[in-house]
């Protein structure tokens, strides 16, 4: 896999998402597959900056990515202490609907084929198979 | 139209139309992660001016993320609070999608033209 390590900074952030996104593209997937990955990058790494990181420009976020024809997967991790992603509420139930956050994590379910975290809650996998 | 964001992200802009007791913003581009704090900051401004309707034209929107939605939904409960309303006019597919997966399209209705959602 591919390592990338930016600082805990959005705007550095967006380098290693259009890097992956030239891959992507090079590798022929279709224009809905790099709205998808496109999404979640921005999903994870603003979980990882925000959630994690907690905008510490100290820390860091490690991306570690694999692009073939067959698959595109993608590690995110930061430097914090990790938390549970089964305990966000459902931001689609009526009485979340008006919340302003909450809405990364089943955005990126939404989009991908496979979104797991490890069981510190500090890394996120991202994977997305050729339809 | 825009159906698809590009690779690399078109400039974000946001063009605010005062009229009446009404706003219509329009946003151009791509609202990514490190730029979705400007959607934030236009919408609770206008959120605080006891507006009966703010449209947001999404005609040339090409790309947004969970920070910029959840900016909007901040400046609906703020609107929402004098029984004003956020109403959305002329989302590209992609973003109609989002707005349809979040089930934020029971907040936000979506009209056709600008015209059509001003009107009381």
């Amino acid at each position: 896999m591919k390592k990338i390590v930016v600082p805990n900074d959005l705007a550095k952030a967006k380098k290693p998402e259009r890097m992956i996104l030239e891959e992507i593209e090079a590798c022929g997937y279709c224009e809905n597959a790099t709205f998808a990955i496109k999404l979640a990058l921005e999903e994870a790494m603003t979980n990882a900056f925000r959630h994690g990181n907690k905008c510490d420009p100290s820390k860091q976020i490690t991306i570690q990515y694999e692009i073939t024809p067959e698959c595109v997967e993608i590690e995110i991790r930061d430097e914090g202490e990790g938390f549970q992603p089964d305990v966000v509420p459902d931001p689609t139930l009526p009485e979340n609907i008006d919340r302003p956050h909450g809405r990364g994590i089943m955005l990126m379910r939404s989009y991908l084929d496979e979104v797991k975290y490890c069981k510190t809650g500090n890394s996120v996998r991202l994977v997305m198979r050729r339809k | 139209m825009p159906t698809h964001p590009p690779i690399t992200d078109s400039p974000f802009s946001i063009d605010v139309d005062r009229r009446d007791d009404a706003a219509v913003v329009r946003l151009v581009g791509s609202c990514t992660m490190d730029v979705a704090g400007q959607l934030g900051e236009c919408v609770k401004g206008l959120a605080g001016e006891k507006l009966r309707v703010l449209v947001l034209e999404l005609s040339a929107l090409d790309f947004i993320e969970s920070t910029g939605l959840g900016n909007i939904v901040a400046g609906y409960l703020r609107i929402r609070r004098h029984r004003g309303e956020v109403r959305m006019v002329s989302p590209p597919q992609p973003i109609l999608n989002l707005l349809e997966i979040t089930r934020l399209t029971q907040l936000f209705p979506i009209h056709n033209t600008v015209e059509e959602a001003l009107a009381p």
